[in-house]
């Protein structure tokens, strides 16, 4: 919704499968079909976006692919942005929610935003419900978003276990980087038993 | 994807059990299960035993209906419980998890990721019903081969 705002839903789809897929490039008619949109007005959009230097344009032939171009100063915050407002988390968060979880997040590669076209989204859940609930809900994003889905389940008295014993696989994980799916900094830090590291 | 039709690209082999075959493997799937409830082992071994259990299920699923996956083929594991539909008619979504476990284990062999409480109940409670539904299955639709 807030990105629809900032960027207008046209130039949300288009970034967000280029900025989110920076090692793929796309030709304009393929772009236009992987985000439902007219390849006319692709067209002249791209070609700006290139200008502004937020894309590669590349010739190959007689065809014109587009790419990200990761060293725009701020492809790492516009990356970002997309990041937890579309593609992965916004399709998590809905396949989780009726699960109700009490937290749920994404860490790991995607997280960090150094995943490769062929990483896993590591998904924690911290739920009472098992961890074949988890995976069955999450079954339909993994088609969704073309990656396979990693959950990782924890009740929130087995988190605060592992946490007590500064298992270093939990620590690891707890300290971040995270995109929220279902509740905040703050539950994540109540749920742990302890202040999170700062370093978020 | 049929079993025929993994037969045609090699993913799996003809192959005929003998009942003692059959009762050997199915024995080995029982002491696994009964394995992965010791408290005593750790969380991992306790998911590995009965992840065993559960993959020497669908083995039999596979024996059962006159195949086998040749080992040597990398996925093997993957194809032998994407056959479960087939050969023990099992639904889509018990698939889904059991594979979801496979890629646990992988995890966990290979990446040294702990195994959550959550994932040991799961493989021990999947294993569990895995194995009774194998027995009936055995001995409503192959007799012959517990004699």
């Amino acid at each position: 919704m807030l990105t629809d705002l900032l960027l207008g839903n046209y130039r949300k789809k288009v970034l967000s499968q280029l900025l989110l897929h920076p090692d793929a490039d796309y030709h304009v008619r393929e772009l236009a079909r992987l985000t439902e949109t007219a390849p006319g007005t692709l067209h002249k959009e791209l070609f700006k976006l290139a200008a502004a230097g937020l894309l590669l344009r590349k010739e190959q032939g007689n065809q014109v692919r587009y790419q990200a171009n990761r060293q725009c100063p701020v492809f790492p915050e516009l990356a970002s942005l997309l990041r937890k407002t579309t593609g992965a988390a916004e399709v998590l968060a809905q396949a989780l929610a009726p699960l109700q979880p009490s937290l749920a997040l994404i860490f790991g590669s995607v997280a960090r935003g150094t995943e490769t076209a062929t990483s896993d989204v590591d998904v924690l859940v911290i739920t009472e419900r098992g961890f074949g609930d988890v995976v069955r809900g999450l079954h339909g994003a993994q088609t969704t978003l073309s990656r396979e889905i990693n959950p990782v389940v924890y009740t929130p008295a087995e988190l605060k276990a592992q946490v007590a014993e500064q298992a270093p696989f939990v620590v690891n994980l707890l300290a971040g980087p995270h995109i929220f799916l279902n509740g905040t900094l703050d539950d994540l830090s109540q749920l742990a038993g302890h202040p999170a590291p700062a370093s978020l | 994807m049929t079993l025929a039709n993994l037969l045609a690209i090699q993913r799996l082999q003809a192959f005929e059990a003998s009942p003692q075959g059959v009762q050997r493997l199915l024995a080995a799937a029982e002491r696994n299960l009964v394995d992965a409830q010791l408290q005593a082992l750790s969380r991992e071994n306790r998911f590995d035993a009965a992840y065993k259990c559960i993959l020497q299920c669908a083995v039999l699923g596979l024996w059962a209906r006159g195949y086998r996956t040749p080992t040597s083929q990398p996925g093997h594991h993957q194809t032998t419980l994407q056959c479960l539909p087939h050969t023990l008619g099992l639904a889509t979504d018990v698939v889904i998890v059991l594979d979801a476990l496979r890629k646990q284990r992988n995890q966990n062999d290979y990446e040294g990721e702990p195994v959550s409480p959550a994932v040991v109940t799961e493989c021990i409670h999947q294993a569990q019903s895995l194995l009774a539904h194998t027995r009936q299955f055995l001995q409503v639709q192959f007799p012959h081969l517990l004699k």
